[in-house]
């Protein structure tokens, strides 16, 4: 019982991380209809500069953390004003592929910098420190891991309801052209949303460094996940891409968890694609997810 | 009614012929709106039929619903005998209704050629595995179709541009050839969405004289929704009239220009008896 | 302008376009042939190695172009389809297990194994498609990649087939007692293990993309094509939507296939992480810098992608890196094809091949006008029907027919 308390425990503090790079995913998407393939190595980028703030530069956590969503946002501007803005109108998979392109630019340029070797992540707090209750260990950055997920998501919810660029970034999300019309200015829209992505990616990322140790270049393949956690939700939904998250970081770790009592019959590794799995299911059954609006598109 | 064909019952008097297109009590709503409701008649075969409407009337919605790409909420569509609802998408073709579109680009990089050929779809044969061995069937295929394409250019007078992706043509043109695509199906009905939108006064004409063609060296049974009430009153045999998705006239194109809810719904409660000038085409031959 | 009865003499342009139409074409054709003789007999068995991988790849690059960029689906799935190909080849091909744990293998000939992989690619693409190709866009895309995904996972446990996490060998051609990669005299002339490769891939490379070519000038190409630029449309004029892509997605499964099984053939020992989601994207990096949609681009893409990083291997243009900095050949690639996927998106959509067409469209109008320059046009200007008319003089045309 202890061990399926402790599956739940890290399943939800995984579930944050899935839900702050859905988040991420989400954002852009809501804006701009745009699914930012890159968002995993933002994420990587963010989480290497941490390191590298840390160990490298010798900054507190704080301020490498600060460093890092700078640098992110910096390249997520960047890649929004001077590429993404020429891509309006152009067909789906040209723009997926754009940004599959960035990001393969932005992961070669990683390994450039830094070697393709693994690299320690910035831990805030010790790996074991924490608190036990009845033989299941709580530790303090899955704890808190858990925290800032929920700030954050209270903040973005803040932003969206009560704030004048919330809700023009809502209103664009809607109907472009009568944003335009109403005199939003939509490239500002733009550029916020690829920029609350970038910031938000670096927090999963950093998160997702402390849950792994270590951090190497592959790192940025744990964002795809992300997919199956936000096409549960909802591409377009905020709480979708939390209940997504946390559901796919369940369904994973528990998976996990168990999946060696029946090696026999299913093998090794299941645990890897049930999200993709889920996911699926999910498109045929219920495409826009458990809080979605949209239509996806069938035939 | 007009009687197009003279056909007598066995007493020897004169007979309509059986309607190629049959509406019913057509209804369509979506997100709230009610594109059409109640819309019904019929068209007889080889007649010029013209639907208009102000803008948002539902003309295209009932373009639409034919296409099969709209699903009515209530009512029937009969087309040659058959149950058109029961229809996909892309039987209508097979089925021998072609369409243009009211807006042109949407396949910029194909060829005039290749866009009529596209038109012929459903009168070839070739899937893909004989298309890629191509010796035989397909090569024939290609030739026969070929020919008959540019055959058809050659009508509407586009057989010099034949090799011109459709996105570098003029508008005017591109809509011609929209037209030409249509009419490569070898189509029983041919439903031509505002053909003349956004053109001049001299392309209008053209396309009018084309339109002209078709149904008297053709026979060819046309259903014209446009919002150019001059082109519409100088060339349709017979009109209707819809405003906010309802039919509020139909008939010859004098009875509706002069019927007061017609007026009304075009020019406001002001104007009492219309006065719309019609467009001074002939329609005696060209040559 | 009148719409008349029939016209009497046979029209221009009813000749549908042919491969061999010009002499210019012969020519061509012929110099190309040439080019490949003389390689195959100088090259070394280096150069070989390369110029094969990429003939392989550019088999797999056609069929992702059939899919992706003729008919407009989203893919990244193509590494399953290759690997489906290349376990077939493996199991029907392979020795057979001398002792237990070995992986399966029932030895029969490569005129069976190797249109087997293809087939089988096939079959699956047709059990898969009906239910990915409800989905556009991004959705497909995401499907397609977590058939990879799904496909590691199937490959790394079906041991008896893949032989698991630490992979397998491969079966290699061979007719009768000459194996394909040994080297083999026959009637006095001693071929090496590359060019019985090389004599054995670029045949099935030019009969696909011959095959691809005849498909995309008949019906089913148009019908793919338009599906690609407006689906209402495509279906409004009777084209089956479903059976399109149901069409295309096969065709591409088979190509993959088939490529499959070569790669895996070639290399001789694969292991299941091999077919991976960076080789999907390496694909589609490839039909977006060679050309989409474009025969010619799909082997010119190929060759960028997959030869280049053994080219800069081969002169060692990049200095040897070490596990904490420095990028490896690899990683130069990406880094390369990467920045160009950016580029050619932003600038040129059509890729390599569409800048070799605009050029062309610019020396055209530059003889033209003999040096006037000016802005070179994605599509050549045309004359209006008008001077047109004029210039053919006899067409049996009346007054109104301008503009």
């Amino acid at each position: 019982m202890a061990y399926f308390i402790q599956l739940v425990f890290a399943g939800v503090a995984l579930g944050c991380i899935y839900a702050l790079i859905g988040l991420g995913f989400s954002i852009i998407f809501k804006a701009s209809e745009v699914i930012n393939f890159a968002q995993g190595e933002l994420l990587l980028v963010g989480a290497y500069i941490v390191s590298a703030g840390v160990f490298a530069l010798h900054l507190t956590f704080f301020w490498a953390l600060l460093l890092g969503i700078a640098g992110t946002v910096i390249i997520a501007l960047l890649f929004e004003r001077f590429v993404m803005w020429r891509m309006i109108g152009r067909p789906v998979f040209s723009i997926l592929m754009m940004t599959i392109g960035l990001g393969i630019v932005l992961q070669t340029f990683v390994i450039w910098i830094w070697g393709s070797n693994p690299i320690p992540a910035a831990t805030p707090f010790g790996v074991t420190s924490g608190f036990n209750i009845g033989g299941v260990h709580f530790g303090t950055n899955d704890i808190w891991t858990i925290i800032v997920t929920a700030v954050v998501c209270a903040a973005l919810f803040y932003f969206f309801r009560f704030t004048k660029y919330g809700l023009a970034m809502r209103a664009t999300a809607l109907d472009q052209e009568a944003a335009l019309a109403v005199g939003i200015n939509i490239r500002t829209v733009y550029a916020l949303a690829w920029g609350i992505a970038a910031a938000i990616a670096t927090i999963g990322g950093v998160f997702l460094a402390i849950d792994s140790f270590a951090i190497d270049p592959t790192f940025s393949s744990t964002a795809l996940l992300a997919f199956p956690a936000i096409i549960l939700g909802g591409l377009d939904s905020v709480s979708g891409a939390v209940v997504g998250g946390i559901i796919i970081g369940l369904a994973q770790v528990l998976t996990a968890g168990y999946e060696s009592r029946f090696a026999n019959v299913l093998g090794a590794g299941i645990h890897e694609i049930t999200p993709y799995i889920i996911m699926i299911l999910v498109l045929l059954i219920r495409p826009y997810g458990l809080f979605g609006s949209r239509k996806v598109e069938r035939i | 009614m007009s009687d197009l064909s003279a056909r007598e019952n066995k007493h020897g008097q004169p007979v309509a012929p059986p309607p190629l297109l049959s509406v019913e009590g057509v209804s369509v709503r979506f997100a709230g709106v009610k594109a059409l409701t109640d819309v019904s008649f019929q068209v007889q075969p080889g007649e010029l039929f013209a639907v208009i409407g102000p803008n948002g009337a539902g003309k295209t919605s009932l373009f639409n619903v034919f296409s099969r790409v709209y699903q009515p909420v209530a009512g029937r569509v009969t087309f040659a005998g058959r149950d058109l609802l029961q229809l996909k998408a892309h039987q209508v073709a097979r089925a021998g209704i072609a369409r243009t579109f009211q807006n042109q680009g949407q396949f910029p990089t194909t060829t005039v050629l290749d866009y009529l050929l596209l038109g012929r779809h459903t009168r070839m044969r070739s899937g893909i595995l004989f298309g890629g061995i191509y010796i035989g069937m397909t090569r024939n295929e290609e030739k026969t179709n070929r020919a008959y394409c540019m055959h058809i250019l050659e009508l509407v007078g586009l057989q010099h541009v034949y090799n011109a992706p459709l996105g570098s043509l003029p508008y005017g043109l591109q809509k011609r050839a929209d037209v030409a695509r249509a009419l490569a199906l070898e189509p029983k009905l041919l439903l031509l969405d505002e053909p003349v939108a956004g053109m001049s006064t001299e392309e209008t004409e053209d396309i009018a004289a084309v339109i002209l063609d078709i149904k008297e060296q053709l026979g060819i049974t046309q259903i014209l929704v446009e919002h150019d009430m001059a082109l519409v009153m100088g060339i349709a045999d017979r009109v209707l009239v819809l405003d906010f998705g309802r039919v509020i006239a139909q008939g010859m194109p004098a009875e509706v220009q002069a019927d007061p809810d017609v007026i009304k719904a075009y020019l406001g409660e002001e104007f009492g008896s219309g006065v719309t000038d019609t467009l001074p085409i002939s329609t005696d031959d060209k040559h | 302008m009148s719409v008349s009865a029939p016209a009497r003499k046979s029209p221009i342009g009813a000749q549908p376009p042919r491969l061999l139409s010009s002499p210019s074409r012969w020519i061509s054709v012929c110099l190309a042939l040439i080019v490949v003789i003389v390689f195959f007999v100088v090259a070394s068995e280096d150069w070989l190695t390369i110029v094969n991988y990429t003939l392989i790849a550019a088999i797999a690059a056609l069929g992702l172009n059939v899919l992706s960029g003729y008919t407009g689906q989203v893919s990244l799935g193509i590494a399953f389809f290759m690997a489906i190909g290349a376990y077939t080849a493996a199991l029907l091909g392979g020795t057979p297990p001398s002792s237990p744990g070995d992986p399966l293998g029932f030895g029969l000939s490569f005129l069976i194994w190797l249109p087997a992989a293809g087939i089988v690619a096939a079959l699956v693409g047709a059990l898969v498609g009906p239910t990915a190709l409800r989905l556009k866009g991004f959705y497909l895309g995401i499907v397609t990649l977590s058939l990879v995904f799904i496909g590691e996972y199937i490959f790394l446990n079906a041991r008896g087939i893949t032989g698991g996490p630490q992979g397998r060998t491969f079966p290699v051609p061979a007719i009768g007692d000459f194996s394909f990669d040994q080297q083999n005299t026959i009637f006095g002339v001693t071929l090496t293990p590359g060019q019985q490769f090389f004599l054995l891939i670029l045949p099935i490379l030019a009969l696909s993309a011959l095959f691809v070519y005849n498909v995309m000038r008949s019906r089913a190409g148009r019908a793919f094509r338009a599906v690609r630029d407006n689906e209402i449309g495509a279906a409004i004029m009777g084209v089956n939507l479903f059976e399109a892509k149901m069409g295309a997605f096969i065709l591409s499964s088979f190509l993959a296939g088939i490529a499959g099984a070569l790669y895996a053939s070639y290399t001789r020992y694969v292991i299941p992480d091999n077919w991976n989601l960076v080789l999907s994207i390496q694909f589609v990096a490839a039909i977006i810098v060679g050309g989409i949609a474009s025969i010619w681009g799909s082997i010119l893409g190929a060759f960028f992608v997959f030869a280049l990083p053994q080219v800069i291997d081969h002169f060692s243009l990049v200095p040897p890196s070490s596990g904490s900095g420095g990028l490896t050949s690899g990683d130069l690639n990406a880094l390369i094809y990467g920045f160009l996927i950016i580029v050619f998106l932003l600038f040129e959509p059509g890729g390599l091949i569409g800048l070799a067409r605009r050029s062309q469209a610019l020396l055209r109008k530059f003889n033209r006008h003999g040096g006037e320059g000016g802005e070179p046009a994605e599509i050549t200007d045309l004359p209006s029907a008008s001077d047109a008319q004029r210039d053919v003089g006899d067409s049996a045309v009346t007054r109104g027919e301008g503009a």
